[in-house]
C-alpha cells in the first residue's frame, strides 16, 4: 500500500476521531441546556438587584415526581392538605378545617377559589385523584396514609382508614401527600408529568435536568397572593465544601447543610451569614439488650454519664448543635423539660462499682477476671460528625477504666440487625419528621419496628403508647409522648446524645425568609431579595 | 470479518450473562433490606405487615433463581426494572444521564489530548533536557494529585477566588471546564509517559532516521511517523480508559453536580437501591465491551500490517 494512500486513510481516521468527540462534545452540552433552560445566570454576581435566587441543597433529585420526593414541596411547586407552622403545630393549607367523626374517618374541607397551575379547580374530587394516584405510585405512601375509602362532594373530603388512625392528620403535611392536578398529569403523560408537575404552589417548573436543577417561574395566579420573587433556581449538591464555596463566591444566596469548620470564613463577609436552625434529627447509643456488660441497667447508667455532651456540641459540632436529653428535640411541644446528663465520671465509677466491677492493676474496670470492654458500632460516614462522638466518648470511658473499641461500618443499623457481637451502636433518625413524635416511638421501641433493629423493649411502654395510638387530640398527645418519654430514659435502652442543627448560608439580599427545623418549605410566596 | 464479528458478539452475550449474575447475586448478599428503602423506612414507621405485602407484591419471598430469571427476561426486553427511591423506569433514569456522561467524557478526551501529546513529544524529543523533566514533573504531580481534591483546588481557584467559572452544574460549555480539566488531568500522566516511552523507540527506528536523512522536517517525522506507530499502546490503554469514562465518574460528577451516570450510580448506591445498581453495571459492561471491540478494530485501521492478515509482533 502505498504511503500517500496510507496517509490518506490516517487522517480519515482522525478526522472521524475529532468529528466524533465533537459531536458528542457539542449533543452532550446542547442535551444539558435544553433540558437546564434559562440557566444564564450562573456566573451572575447574587449581589446584582435581581428578583431571582438561587438555592443549593445537599439532596440530589432524580425525579420531580411529587408522591416519590420531597422536593415539589421544597421548590414551592405543590402544597398539602395540611402543614406545620413555626412552632411545629400541625395547621391548615390546602384544608381550611378538618375534623374526625370516629378514631377512622376524617373529614376535610377543601380551601375554595384555589386552582391548580393549570388552571384546574382544587375541589374534593381533585384532591381524592391525587391521594388515589399517590397511593399507587407510591407504597411508602400506601403504607403511611393507610386508606379504606375515600369520598368527595364539592369541597368536602371524607376519609376513612383501614385502622383506627388518631395521628392521621399528621401524615398530611409530609411533602409526598402533595396535591396534584391529575387532570394535568393524564393530558401531559406521566413521564412529562415527572419532568414538570403541576400542583397549587407559587412557581410552576421550567426545566429539570435530573440530579442538578430546577427553573422555576413565578404562578401568577397563586391563591394566597403573588409571589415576590420571578425566578428561582434550585440546585443540587452532594458535596458540602463546594457548597460552601458557592456561597462565598455569591453564585448561590441561600445554601443549606453547610461544614461547621467553613463558618469563621463565610463570617467575615459581610454580604453573609449564617443560620444555626435546631433539626428534628437526634444521634444517639443504642445499647444492644442481648450484651452480657451493658443489659446491666448500671452500666447503661455509666455510661449514659461519661458521655460529655457540652464537649460534643462545642469541640465537634462547634456549638451548632443542642445536648439531648430524649429522643427529641427539649424545644418541641412534646420535647422532654428535664435537664440534659451532664459528664459525671465520679458518678459513672459509683454505679460500676455497685455493679460489681473493680479496677484492676491496669486501672481497668473487670468483673469476675474480665475487662470490662466493649465493642461500639459506629458509622463511617454520612454526616461528618457521627465518626467522631464515638472517639470523644471512648476517650472519657479510658480515663474512667473502661475500654471501648470502635468498629465502623457504613449502616450500623444493619450491622446490629444481623449481628449479637457488639454493645453499642451510634443511630440517627429523623425522630419527628411530621411535627408528632408517635410515629418514632412505635417504630423505635416496639419489636419488629423498622427503627428497632436491636429489638428493644421497654417495661411499661406498651400501655402509654397504646393509649397515644388511640389519641387524636394534639395537647393530649403531647403529653402521652411525653409520659413516654420518661419511661423511656428510666429504662435507659439509647444515651440521646445532640440534636445537630441545620447550617443554612443566607446572603443579606434575602429577606423575608427563615428556614425552619422541618426543611419542608423552602420556596415560599413571601421570599424576597433586596 | 463476519466470524470475527459473530465471535464478538458471542463474547459480548457471555460477558453480560456473568456480569448480571454476579451482580445480581453480590446485592442479594449485600446488607440491609430493600423492602426498608421502598417503603422510606428513614422517614417514619413501617409495620412488618406492610413490609411482608412489598415482598410479596415484588417478588422478593421467590426463590432466588426465579428472582434472576425473571428479571433477566425483562432485561431481554429492555426493561431493567424501576427504581425503589422515585419508581421511574430504571432505562429511562440511565437514558436521562447518559447524553451528560458523554459530554464530560468528551471534554475529558479533549484535555487528555491537550496536555498528553504535546508533554510527550516534549519528553521524547529532548529526552533528559529540562521540557523532559517539565513532562516528568507533571506527570508526577498528575498522578499523586486525587480527583476530588484537584476538583476543589480549581473550584477555589476558578469560580471562588476568580469568579470566572460556575461552582458546579450544567447548562453550557462553561459548566463543562471545570469536571473535564478534573477527568483529564488526573489521567494525563499515564498517557504522557505511555506515548513518551513509545515515541523515544520509534524514534530509535531506521525508518525515522530514513525520513530524516531524506530531509523531512522534524515535525513531520514525528507526528506522521513516529507519533503513529507509537499511539499502538495508547489506543489500548484509551479503549479502557474510554469504557470506564462512559460508565461515569463517580467522584467528579457528585463533586461538581454533573448530572451523569456516576452521580446517578452514587446515589443508588447510599439509597441500596438494587434496581438502579444493577442497571448501571450491566450498561457500563456494554460500554467496556463496546469500547475494547472500537479498540480492536482501530489496530487495523492504524497498523496495515494487522488489516492484511499478516500479523504484528505486539
Amino acid at each position: 500500500m502505498s504511503l500517500g494512500i496510507r496517509s490518506q486513510r490516517s487522517k480519515i481516521f482522525f478526522g472521524f476521531i475529532l468529528i466524533l468527540c465533537a459531536v458528542t462534545f457539542l449533543s452532550g452540552c446542547s442535551q444539558a441546556s435544553r433540558s437546564s433552560g434559562s440557566s444564564s445566570e450562573e456566573n451572575t454576581p447574587a449581589t446584582s438587584v435581581s428578583k431571582d435566587i438561587t438555592i443549593i441543597h445537599s439532596l440530589p433529585n432524580d425525579t420531580l415526581d411529587p408522591h416519590n420526593t420531597w422536593i415539589t414541596l421544597r421548590a414551592g411547586v405543590t402544597e398539602t392538605l395540611l402543614r406545620l407552622d413555626e412552632n411545629m403545630k400541625i395547621s391548615p393549607w390546602l384544608a381550611s378545617d378538618w375534623e374526625t367523626k370516629d378514631d377512622r374517618t376524617w373529614v376535610f374541607s377543601i380551601r375554595e377559589g384555589i386552582q391548580f397551575q393549570d388552571g384546574t379547580p382544587l375541589d374534593a374530587q381533585a384532591v381524592k385523584a391525587s391521594f388515589e394516584r399517590g397511593i399507587a405510585d407510591s407504597k411508602a405512601l400506601a403504607a403511611a396514609l393507610k386508606i379504606a375509602s375515600m369520598e368527595a362532594n364539592g369541597q368536602q373530603l371524607q376519609i376513612t382508614t383501614t385502622e383506627p388512625y388518631p395521628a392521621f392528620p399528621t401524615e398530611l403535611v409530609h411533602p409526598t401527600t402533595s396535591i396534584i392536578s391529575v387532570a394535568a398529569e393524564n393530558q401531559m403523560g406521566k413521564e412529562a408529568f415527572n419532568n414538570a408537575p403541576v400542583g397549587t404552589g407559587p412557581f410552576k417548573v421550567t426545566s429539570f435536568t435530573p440530579g442538578s436543577e430546577i427553573h422555576l417561574v413565578r404562578n401568577d395566579d397563586y391563591w394566597d397572593g403573588k409571589a415576590k420573587l420571578n425566578e428561582v433556581t434550585f440546585k443540587f449538591n452532594a458535596d458540602a465544601n463546594v457548597r460552601t464555596l458557592a456561597f462565598q463566591s455569591k453564585q448561590a444566596d441561600i445554601v443549606f447543610h453547610l461544614s461547621p469548620e467553613m463558618l469563621t470564613s463565610i463570617e467575615a463577609d459581610n454580604e453573609l451569614s449564617v443560620s444555626s436552625v435546631t433539626s428534628l434529627r437526634t444521634h444517639y447509643f443504642t445499647y444492644n439488650p442481648a450484651s452480657s456488660s451493658v443489659s446491666d441497667h448500671r452500666v447503661r447508667e455509666a455510661l449514659d454519664k461519661l458521655i460529655d455532651r457540652d464537649s460534643i456540641v462545642q469541640d465537634i459540632m462547634l456549638g451548632h448543635a443542642s445536648p439531648a436529653n430524649g429522643p427529641f428535640n427539649a424545644s418541641l411541644p412534646f420535647g422532654n423539660r428535664e435537664g440534659y446528663q451532664k459528664l459525671d465520671e465520679a458518678g459513672a465509677l459509683r454505679l460500676l462499682e455497685s455493679a460489681g466491677y473493680t479496677k484492676g492493676s491496669d486501672g481497668k474496670f473487670q468483673k469476675d477476671g474480665k475487662p470490662l470492654t466493649l465493642k461500639l458500632i459506629a458509622f463511617t460516614g454520612v454526616n461528618p460528625e457521627l465518626p467522631l462522638i464515638p472517639q470523644v466518648v471512648q476517650s472519657e470511658a479510658a480515663k474512667a477504666g473502661i475500654t471501648i473499641e470502635i468498629v465502623s461500618v457504613e449502616y450500623p443499623e444493619v450491622y446490629i440487625a444481623d449481628h449479637t457481637d457488639w454493645d453499642m451502636s451510634t443511630s440517627s433518625y429523623l425522630t419527628s419528621p411530621r411535627g408528632d413524635g408517635g410515629s418514632f416511638l412505635n417504630s423505635a421501641y416496639v419489636p419488629g419496628g423498622s427503627y428497632n433493629p436491636a429489638n428493644i423493649q421497654v417495661d411499661g411502654l406498651e400501655p402509654i403508647l397504646k393509649e397515644l395510638n388511640e389519641t387524636g387530640d394534639t395537647e393530649k398527645r403531647n403529653e402521652i409522648t411525653q409520659q413516654a418519654v420518661t419511661v423511656i430514659n428510666k429504662a435507659l435502652p439509647h444515651s440521646y446524645i445532640i440534636n445537630p442543627n441545620i447550617l443554612v448560608g443566607i446572603n443579606q439580599r434575602v429577606t423575608d425568609w427563615k428556614p425552619g427545623a422541618e426543611e419542608f418549605y423552602i420556596v415560599t410566596h413571601t421570599l424576597d431579595v433586596k | 470479518m463476519v466470524r470475527q464479528s459473530f465471535s464478538r458478539i458471542i463474547q459480548l452475550i457471555l460477558v453480560l450473562l456473568m456480569l448480571s449474575l454476579a451482580t445480581f447475586l453480590l446485592l442479594k448478599l449485600a446488607p440491609g433490606d430493600p423492602v426498608l428503602t421502598i417503603l422510606k423506612a428513614n422517614e417514619g414507621a413501617v409495620s412488618q405487615s406492610d413490609q411482608d405485602q412489598v415482598q410479596e407484591q415484588l417478588g422478593l419471598n421467590l426463590p432466588l433463581v426465579q428472582q434472576y430469571g425473571l428479571w433477566l427476561q425483562g432485561v431481554i426486553q429492555l426493561d431493567l426494572g424501576k427504581s425503589f427511591v422515585n419508581n421511574r423506569a430504571v432505562w429511562d433514569l440511565m437514558m436521562d444521564r447518559l447524553p451528560a456522561t458523554v459530554s464530560l467524557t468528551s471534554g475529558a478526551i479533549v484535555v487528555l489530548l491537550l496536555i498528553s501529546v504535546p508533554l510527550a513529544i516534549l519528553g521524547a524529543k529532548y529526552k533528559g533536557k529540562w521540557p523532559d523533566h517539565l513532562s516528568r514533573l507533571f506527570a508526577l504531580i498528575g498522578a499523586s494529585i486525587p480527583s476530588f481534591w484537584l476538583g476543589l483546588l480549581l473550584i477555589y481557584a476558578f469560580a471562588f477566588k476568580l469568579n470566572w467559572l460556575p461552582t458546579m452544574g450544567s447548562g453550557n460549555v462553561r459548566h463543562l471546564i471545570l469536571p473535564s480539566i478534573t477527568l483529564g488531568f488526573v489521567m494525563a500522566p499515564e498517557y504522557i509517559r505511555l506515548l513518551r516511552s513509545g515515541l523515544l523507540d520509534a524514534l530509535s527506528q531506521e525508518y525515522v532516521r530514513a525520513a530524516r536523512a531524506r530531509g523531512i522536517a522534524e515535525w513531520r517525522v514525528i507526528a506522521r511517523h513516529a507519533l503513529r506507530a507509537a499511539l499502538l499502546p495508547v489506543i489500548t490503554i484509551f479503549g479502557m480508559s474510554l469504557g470506564a469514562l462512559l460508565a461515569g465518574s463517580v467522584v467528579t460528577e457528585t463533586l461538581f453536580a454533573w448530572p451523569g451516570l456516576g452521580s446517578m450510580v452514587m446515589e443508588a448506591i447510599t439509597q441500596r437501591n438494587y434496581p438502579v445498581i444493577q442497571g448501571y453495571v450491566l450498561l457500563t459492561g456494554v460500554f467496556i465491551v463496546t469500547a475494547n471491540v472500537l479498540v480492536d478494530l482501530s489496530y487495523s485501521l492504524l497498523d496495515p500490517r494487522i488489516r492484511s492478515g499478516r500479523g504484528r509482533n505486539v
